[in-house]
């Protein structure tokens, strides 16, 4: 019987591990690792978004409001610097660039960002912001190692031509921090309470352990 | 089998209760996202948001329609030459100094608002929740002989004056509701919030 | 204390009209179970547990979700960003789903290695089969509402299974769908069968699963049957009640069940991509296909059949072959109490064909598993199909090896079991 238990696990775990298979397009992905607790680096990267990447990619499933309470911006200050439309404070982070008017002009309508860290992780958000070259084949003169002929120009190539490679690094590590943020607001929250909920639940876990000890006395 | 009796009952007690109290304090934490859901959400709150309203251009006499949480509020320009009914009259009604607490605590003054001759006031009937209507002029009507000017609910006949007041002897029982507001500039009301006090 | 009590009162008062004491007495503290159960009989209680757990997450989300093809995506984020603690429910019911499997598949399992389908728990067996069946279907109705790139493709792929049945197939999809594509019009009616009729049968047939259960008792991993050795008062001598002994054991797992499970939804939410995928983090587009689709891990076993199955035969197509041995892999549970010829219950006095074959069950259940969870090579095909042969040889060899293997002596009482 025991030889069952221990194929399950051996099995379950092949299972487990043999997930791993990551790349990021031709390359392995940069190393990531996001801190979203860290508000200075998350607000430098809401800058970095809203001047360099907003005017195509919406936020559209977040509010304004909820970044600027979650980034400890004052409410007052965000509105006056960091909201480009006159939008309210209260809506939700939607621009104003149609679909048609995006094809005619780009050939493609720039997809909405709230979600990217989710949907391709951040590692791989980091890799391909800085895996950008140069290849004049490719209509914006430029190509990108991770995502091969991809539509979007380098849109931060005057900055990268500007600052010196650690300098850059710091601002899309700052810029892929935020949108980690912005695609799983909750998260700090979620793991605050969970430590909470885990060492609620070991106390109980501890008595009904107890219980259920001092009632098999009766069984012996 | 027949279970053997306790060896300890005082302990066995102890652990009873405790797990069992744990486990009802762990469902009362268990309730609390379930109760919060409830709220009104980021997208309830951002639509019920303050609105900001120019009175610059209402008339005298004018009363206008704004929409804040989905419902009517009324704001009046009462002119200057009109206001003696404010003190008058008094005893058709039913709480004329405003004992209820159906307005902020700035606007407990006699012409229930922030600024002299502007009236903000929730057009939701007190009695079941119709919209009264405005009457503004001092004169007979179907309703009422000797009418002073004013809101009359056209649902059951409640009837209120140009700064909301009741009406004694009429189904609705407090004064119509006066929501937070402030003057942002002179001529800009902002509905839906007290401003920095 | 006197039979005054306002307490003792008011409980005659509805003892009279309604017999709570009586259904306490046959379902908690009369109800006996055999004094050597073990952990595996633990799982019964945590999937009730899960199960009012899923239904009460799933009527706060309804609440706030749109069952349309415009409003479906942008709600469910609505849920996790604008909804007070709208993330913690949902991450609840996402990892509800996979816990529900887990300990569906870990029950099944106890009843398989005890024989618990055996006379006379035949139909205890097959109505668990059926909230199984049940669950399955939930669980792929559930999966199409985020309606995300996997929402939409899975959807799409299970229902032109359908297709593959001979002569009316395609106008039986079209009318699933109720559209020529997966649609919203689909999603709509996904959405009534997830939150009203599935559920309501999944509780009924529990609640006849139980019933029946409490009925003729727990089966034990020894096999023996516990009501045969009672004393003077009738109490079954190696039995014990299950209030209070079973339910204290029971809330001690379910603390060591709430850990993990906490430890997942609060700390790995998305399990890695198994409770929610990456890819259905972008919403449902009818001309992309995602380079990889996979279906959820407790479906990969019977996916991976499915792909194995690439040949003709009979004259059936391969497509078609593939749903038949697909759908079988699933139906052939509720077939164990009468393909199980065994003298004895319990694989502890089984001889050692049953083991093997049933160790044999549980290996290619997991490599197909793991097959059906990455994209297919020809080797992966040449294994899923040994594997798939080797899953099906436990069910269809049963009534040979158990008849003519040879057994252990049962014992007569617990207490004799080596």
């Amino acid at each position: 019987m025991k030889i069952l238990f221990y194929f399950t696990i051996l099995f379950s775990s092949a299972f487990i591990f043999s997930a791993g298979e990551y790349r990021c397009g031709s390359m392995e992905c940069d190393y990531f690792e996001a801190d979203v607790s860290d508000k200075a680096s998350l607000q430098r990267g809401l800058s970095t978004y809203m001047n360099y990447c907003y005017g195509c990619h919406s936020l559209k499933y977040s509010r304004y409001k909820r970044v600027a309470e979650d980034l400890l911006i004052p409410l007052e200050m965000y509105e006056n610097n960091l909201i480009f439309d006159g939008s309210k404070i209260g809506e939700l982070m939607e621009i104003s660039l149609t679909k048609e008017d995006a094809i005619n002009w780009l050939g493609a309508y720039p997809p909405d960002l709230t979600l990217e860290a989710r949907l391709r992780r951040p590692d791989w958000i980091y890799t391909y912001l800085r895996n950008y070259y140069p290849d004049s084949s490719r209509p914006y003169g430029v190509n990108n190692k991770v995502y091969q002929n991809v539509n979007m120009p380098h849109v931060l190539e005057d900055m990268q031509n500007n600052l010196s490679q650690s300098e850059y690094d710091q601002v899309i590590y700052d810029l892929t921090n935020f949108m980690t943020y912005v695609a799983d607001p909750s998260a700090e929250q979620r793991k605050r309470i969970g430590i909470y909920v885990l060492l609620f639940l070991i106390i109980f876990t501890a008595f009904a352990y107890m219980t259920y000890r001092e009632f098999k006395k009766d069984l012996k | 089998m027949q279970p053997k009796s306790p060896p300890n009952p005082g302990r066995r007690k102890f652990l009873t209760y405790t797990t069992s109290f744990l486990g009802i304090i762990g469902a009362f934490f268990t309730a609390i996202p379930f109760v919060s859901a409830f709220k009104p959400s980021a997208k309830a709150e951002a639509a019920g948001a303050p609105v900001k309203v120019d009175v610059s251009k209402l008339l005298p006499g004018e009363m206008m329609t704004v929409e804040w949480r989905g419902r009517p509020v009324f704001v009046v320009n009462i002119p200057e030459e009109n206001t003696n009914f404010i003190t008058k009259n008094l005893e058709r009604l039913a709480d004329p100094d405003m004992e209820d607490p159906s307005q902020p605590e700035y606007a407990k003054n006699e012409i229930r608002s922030r600024k002299k001759g502007i009236a903000v006031l929730t057009g939701v009937c007190t009695h079941l929740g119709c919209a009264p209507k405005y009457y503004p002029e001092a004169k007979p009507e179907d309703f009422d002989s000797n009418w002073q000017g004013g809101f009359f609910c056209p649902c059951h006949g409640s009837k209120f004056d140009l700064v909301g007041r009741v009406y004694a002897n009429v189904p609705a029982p407090t004064n119509l509701v006066v929501p937070p507001h402030f003057f942002e500039k002179d001529n800009l009301l902002v509905i839906g919030s007290d401003g920095v006090s | 204390m006197s039979e005054n009590t306002i307490g003792k009162k008011s409980l005659n008062w509805v003892d009279k009209r309604f017999p709570v004491i009586d259904l306490f007495e046959r379902h908690l503290s009369k109800y006996y179970s055999p004094s050597n159960i073990n952990i595996w009989y633990l799982f019964g209680f945590l999937l009730l547990i899960v199960l009012v757990m899923q239904i009460l997450t799933g009527l706060w989300l309804m609440m706030n979700y749109t069952n349309t093809a415009e409003g479906a995506f942008s709600s469910i984020e609505y849920i996790m960003r604008d909804v007070d603690y709208g993330w913690l429910i949902r991450y609840m019911h996402a990892g509800g789903a996979s816990a529900f499997f887990a300990l569906i598949y870990l029950h099944m399992f106890r009843g398989m290695m005890y024989g618990s389908y055996q006379k006379p728990r035949e139909l205890i067996w097959v109505g668990g089969w059926f909230v199984y069946v049940l669950l399955c279907a939930e669980g792929f109705t559930g999966y199409v509402l985020p309606w995300g790139q996997m929402s939409f493709w899975a959807a799409q792929v299970i229902i032109s299974l359908v297709g593959s049945i001979p002569f009316f197939g395609e106008d039986l999809a079209i009318w699933i769908r109720g559209d020529y594509i997966v649609s919203g019009i689909t999603l709509s009616r996904l959405f009534a069968f997830h939150v009203v009729l599935l559920p309501i049968l999944i509780i009924a047939v529990v609640f006849f699963h139980i019933l029946a259960l409490h009925e003729i008792g727990s089966n034990n991993p020894d096999g023996i049957d516990v009501k045969k050795h009672t004393d003077q008062d009738g109490v079954p001598l190696d039995a014990k009640p299950f209030f209070p002994y079973d339910i204290s054991h029971d809330f001690y797992a379910l603390g060591v069940f709430l850990l993990i499970f906490c430890t997942v939804i609060f700390f790995f939410p998305e399990g890695g991509g198994y409770i929610i995928e990456y890819v259905n983090y972008e919403p449902a587009n009818p001309l992309s296909t995602p380079a990889h689709i996979v279906p959820s891990w407790y479906y990969t076993p019977f996916y991976a059949m499915l792909r194995a199955i690439d040949f003709p035969l009979f004259g059936l197509t391969a497509k078609f072959l593939g749903f038949v041995v697909m759908a079988a892999g699933i139906a052939i549970f509720a077939a164990l109490p009468w393909l199980d010829r065994s003298p004895v219950k319990s694989i502890k006095y089984k001889g050692i064909f049953s083991k093997v074959f049933l160790a044999g069950f549980v290996i290619s259940f997991f490599v197909l598993a793991y097959l059906g969870s990455v994209p297919p090579t020809e080797t992966k095909n040449m294994l899923a199909k040994v594997f798939t042969f080797l899953y099906f040889a436990y069910f269809l060899l049963m009534p040979f090896y158990t008849r003519f293997e040879k057994c252990k002596p049962v014992p007569e009482r617990v207490g004799d079991a080596a």
